[in-house]
């Protein structure tokens, strides 16, 4: 891989430097990984693919048809995990219906204070998108922040599978998939970004992050070697939720 | 161990038959859980002084300490340690984070007054040297009751990779309680060891211990804790 997304962004200077500071070097797998799927739902993807500033119309946060690009790859990555009994965790939002708990999110947004996208759509945003639907053994984790550890149990779900690394998607590249990054690097978790697998919908910032994250925190890696690495694990590793009951797409959340 | 002994602990004498029946639902097999730890509570000097006496005979020169039941726990802690060692467990040690200018006033493990300067000496929080840290080992400082509260322990456990605890130290009814709680909730199977487990007095050391087996974690004697980390072969987790 000599060309990657982001040397396009980078000044001469910047590749030198990263070179000659010993950034970016690829760390071990991890042994137990679990996929993370991170926040693709109708808000950030809208109901289907449109270009991103007709989209963001109506639903201000979408990524438009980036978005669309990655739903296939992660289709593959979800059927090549389910296939091997590797836990399949999804993040999504969850809001009060005053959405008095946005909190620090109303801060920045000049559109924050626009009527719910629920009274023109039938779609709630938080609902994952219907082509990656989680099943009955994936475990969906609401959140209210940008990082999926933030006020969530998904720490002691992992340390209850015993994962030790975690495989990243979803979006977007500079939020929300990269404070969960973060925050699993610091409880010393591997980390593989699909590079594919994510999207923002800023095009530049969806490159420089993913070279901040592999320079520092995962292994940027492309979803055709992911599912190699997936492949070649042993199937049954994990007690994964048994799914019992579990008959509807709601349940299943 | 068989649910017929599930009730065979300290709580023995002083637990009525109808607070038995009540827990009923929570009788199970205990054990020792996968790629465990070794984990001891606060087992720093301020909790023996004064001598193995009661610690109510204490309470003017020394509130904090344990007395008799920290010195009663001596013994059997050194056979668990040697056994955590002899199986090549990551032992992880926690003590009071009492750095200067480490913490607003305010802060502690629990809301009793703080000791005065002149109450204090210089190596109340070093670990007691039965017990004493070796190479290797891991010395978490905190400033409150939870040795996850404010930690690193979670990624220190997550690079060892380590899914259970042992857990053995003081107090049982303040950082032992809460530090059990706390490993319960972030998903780690926790065993505390009743002989190496201590507090002030021993309604509050037993009634603790009750609720804590029976809910959040299996408390186990030294007896079979030993025989676990020496009978089977402990992988350590470390690599």
């Amino acid at each position: 891989m000599s060309e990657r997304i982001w040397d396009r962004f980078l000044t001469e200077r910047d590749k030198a430097v990263f070179a000659a500071a010993g950034f970016g070097a690829l760390a071990a797998w991890g042994k137990r990984p679990a996929l993370l799927i991170i926040d693709v739902n109708y808000a950030f993807c809208d109901e289907e693919p449109k270009p991103i500033l007709e989209s963001i119309k109506k639903w201000r946060t979408s990524c438009g048809e980036d978005a669309w690009d990655a739903i296939p790859v992660l289709q593959k990555l979800i059927a090549a995990s389910r296939s091997k009994g590797i836990p399949v965790i999804y993040t999504t939002g969850t809001r009060r219906a005053d959405n008095w708990d946005s909190g620090s999110w109303s801060w920045k947004s000049s559109r924050r204070g626009e009527a719910p996208v629920t009274e023109v759509s039938n779609r709630d945003g938080n609902d994952i998108v219907d082509e990656i639907a989680p099943g009955p053994q994936d475990i969906v984790v609401r959140k209210l922040k940008p990082s999926g550890f933030a006020g969530t149990p998904l720490q002691s779900y992992l340390q209850l599978l015993g994962c030790d690394s975690l495989i990243v998607t979803g979006t977007t590249t500079s939020g929300c998939v990269r404070a969960t990054v973060l925050d699993a690097f610091s409880q010393n978790f591997r980390l593989t970004v699909v590079e594919d697998g994510c999207f923002d919908r800023s095009q530049a910032s969806h490159a420089i992050n993913l070279c901040d994250m592999h320079a520092k925190y995962a292994n940027v890696r492309p979803s055709g070697e992911v599912l190699d690495y997936l492949e070649g694990l042993d199937a049954g590793m994990f007690e994964l939720p048994s799914g019992q009951g579990m008959t509807s797409r709601i349940a299943a959340e | 161990m068989t649910p017929d002994r599930f009730e065979d602990h300290a709580w023995a004498d002083v637990v009525p038959d109808d607070l038995i029946q009540i827990y009923a639902p929570y009788r199970r097999e205990t054990f020792v859980g996968p790629s465990p730890a070794l984990v001891m509570i606060d087992l720093y000097n301020l909790a023996y002084r004064g001598g193995p006496v009661p610690p109510v005979s204490l309470i003017d020169r020394y509130p904090s300490s344990c007395g008799l039941y920290a010195h009663r726990a001596i013994e059997p802690t050194k056979r668990l340690l040697a056994a955590a060692r002899g199986a090549g467990i990551p032992v992880i040690y926690c003590t009071s984070d009492n750095r200067p200018m480490a913490a607003p006033s305010g802060g502690g493990a629990t809301r009793r007054r703080k000791a005065s300067a002149g109450e204090r000496l210089p190596d109340d929080f070093e670990i007691w040297s039965d017990f004493a840290p070796q190479e290797g080992d891991i010395v978490i400082r905190k400033q409150r009751a939870s040795i996850f509260q404010g930690t690193p322990l979670v990624s220190h456990l997550n690079l060892l990779g380590v899914r259970s605890l042992i857990v053995c130290g003081e107090s049982t009814s303040g950082c032992v309680r809460s530090s059990c709680v706390d490993g319960y909730s972030a998903g780690l199977h926790v065993s505390l060891v009743e002989e190496c487990s201590f507090d002030r007095h021993e309604l509050v050391h037993k009634m603790n211990l009750f609720d804590l087996h029976h809910k959040y974690c299996d408390v186990m004697h030294v007896d079979e804790v030993v025989a676990h980390l020496s009978g089977s072969l402990v992988q350590a987790a470390a690599e």
